[in-house]
């Protein structure tokens, strides 16, 4: 190659680099963003990120989360008892599970009686679940009201018929329809206190979006609205363009 | 647009969830499978104090509920119990038969992965299995690849019920004079 043809490529080859660093500046925050985030997804069992929910309020606004606004409460002796969406809340302590459909509940012995549509829970004061009765446990299908009689044993009323459970809550039996049941305290639907719903909405936003979600949306660049994953594609190509560049000027410089 | 997304998702979501939801039997024809029709009365086994800590650390969490309904005929127990494998609960029907693990069943499959546990190739590695001195499973049980959370779930399951079988038996041991 003669001294000549030499001295044009110098300029030729400068361009390039300051295209490249150029490139480099420009992908640098995103695949920054893509690099962390990956790491993070990689280990998302070991840091309990599936697990893990949102408690951050921008992060819930942006997402555009918002509690129920109505919500079933019965008041059961001195606590409530709410359901919201699918979370079930004895006071401010939540229930583990999901459930639907709260019928009612009742105080009974040290323990509480919820009823909802597909079955009976059993709590403790704490609300720790002790059992979740089910059709297959005997339960009967369609409860539609709770109550406790003038002996203090437990009635639901089911779609059919009034069935009672033995003291263990592992038999039910079909409870006549005389005049005993017009001594049966029906529970029924309360108002919740205006602070412990405040918490109750609070609560439920903060189990709704897991930290997983984010940072795979922070990973795709859909945390970013609607532009976002079209920078990261555009990140990428310039990624792809960045490694075509530097071997190609790698290889110029050896010859 | 990430709300418009998020509404989408969260149905699509419910809806796949449902879908997998694969009941291979009905825990009512488990137990009169297991029991030859004479389903005997369910009794319920309490997990407190001790218990409570030992099936902690046995799953690595506590048990949803603080009782677990059982039904037995004579050294022969069988159990329904649930474990969640990645998102969602998995309904196990066991057989304990003095000790020794008789039969494990996957009942209902609600995971999108991991329903390969349901087969006899998997189950039968766990038959006639019981519990170490260090309340583990006495073999090691081959895994399956891709299902790696709903295996372990088993294994869980399967040492869950051998325990609370013993807890059984050792109320039966009538106390020395």
């Amino acid at each position: 190659m003669s001294r000549q043809h030499r001295r044009k490529q110098r300029p030729k080859l400068r361009s390039f680099y300051v295209w490249h660093r150029y490139m480099g500046v420009s992908a640098a925050i995103v695949i920054l963003i893509v690099a962390v985030t990956g790491l993070l997804l990689n280990h998302t069992e070991d840091f309990q990120f599936d697990s893990d929910f949102i408690q951050t309020d921008w992060v819930l606004d942006w997402y555009g989360i918002e509690a129920p606004d109505t919500m079933h409460t019965f008041l059961a002796g001195d606590r409530y008892i709410t359901l919201m969406g699918e979370h079930l809340y004895l006071n401010r302590r939540e229930v583990k599970g999901s459930y639907s459909q709260l019928v009612g509940a009742v105080p009974f012995d040290d323990m509480f009686i919820v009823a909802i549509s597909h079955g009976i829970l059993l709590l403790t004061a704490r609300g720790e679940l002790i059992e979740h009765l089910q059709d297959k446990d005997g339960v009967p299908a369609g409860l539609k009201q709770i109550g406790i009689d003038a002996d203090g044993a437990v009635v639901v009323q089911s779609s059919h018929d009034y069935y009672q459970p033995d003291a263990d809550f592992i038999r039910w039996k079909r409870r006549e329809q005389d005049s005993s049941l017009s001594s049966v305290t029906w529970a029924t639907e309360s108002l919740l206190e205006p602070r412990l719903k405040t918490a109750l909405q609070h609560h439920f936003r903060g189990e709704v979006l897991p930290v997983e979600r984010v940072i795979l949306d922070l990973h795709s660049g859909r945390f970013f609205g609607r532009l976002g994953p079209w920078i990261f594609d555009a990140a990428a190509v310039l990624l792809i363009l960045l490694s075509l560049s530097g071997s190609w000027m790698w290889l110029r410089r050896r010859r | 647009m990430l709300r418009k997304l998020f509404i989408f998702l969260l149905p699509t979501l419910v809806c796949s969830a449902l879908l997998a939801e694969a009941v291979y039997q009905e825990p009512e024809d488990f137990l009169s499978e297991t029991f030859a029709g004479k389903v005997p009365e369910p009794a319920v086994i309490w997990l407190s104090g001790e218990r409570k800590a030992v099936t902690k650390q046995l799953l690595g969490h506590r048990y949803p509920s603080l009782r677990v309904r059982y039904w037995r005929d004579q050294q022969r127990s069988a159990w329904i119990l649930e474990e969640i494998g990645k998102d969602l609960p998995i309904t196990i029907g066991l057989v304990v038969n003095d000790g020794l693990l008789e039969q494990i069943k996957v009942l209902v499959f609600r995971e999108s992965r991991g329903w390969e546990i349901r087969h006899s190739f998997f189950t039968d590695q766990f038959k006639g299995a019981q519990l170490d001195q260090s309340n583990g499973l006495d073999r090691d049980i081959d895994g399956i690849s891709g299902a790696t959370l709903s295996v372990r779930a088993m294994k869980k399951m399967a040492t869950l019920a051998l325990f609370l079988d013993a807890e059984l038996r050792k109320e039966d041991v009538a106390p020395t004079p």
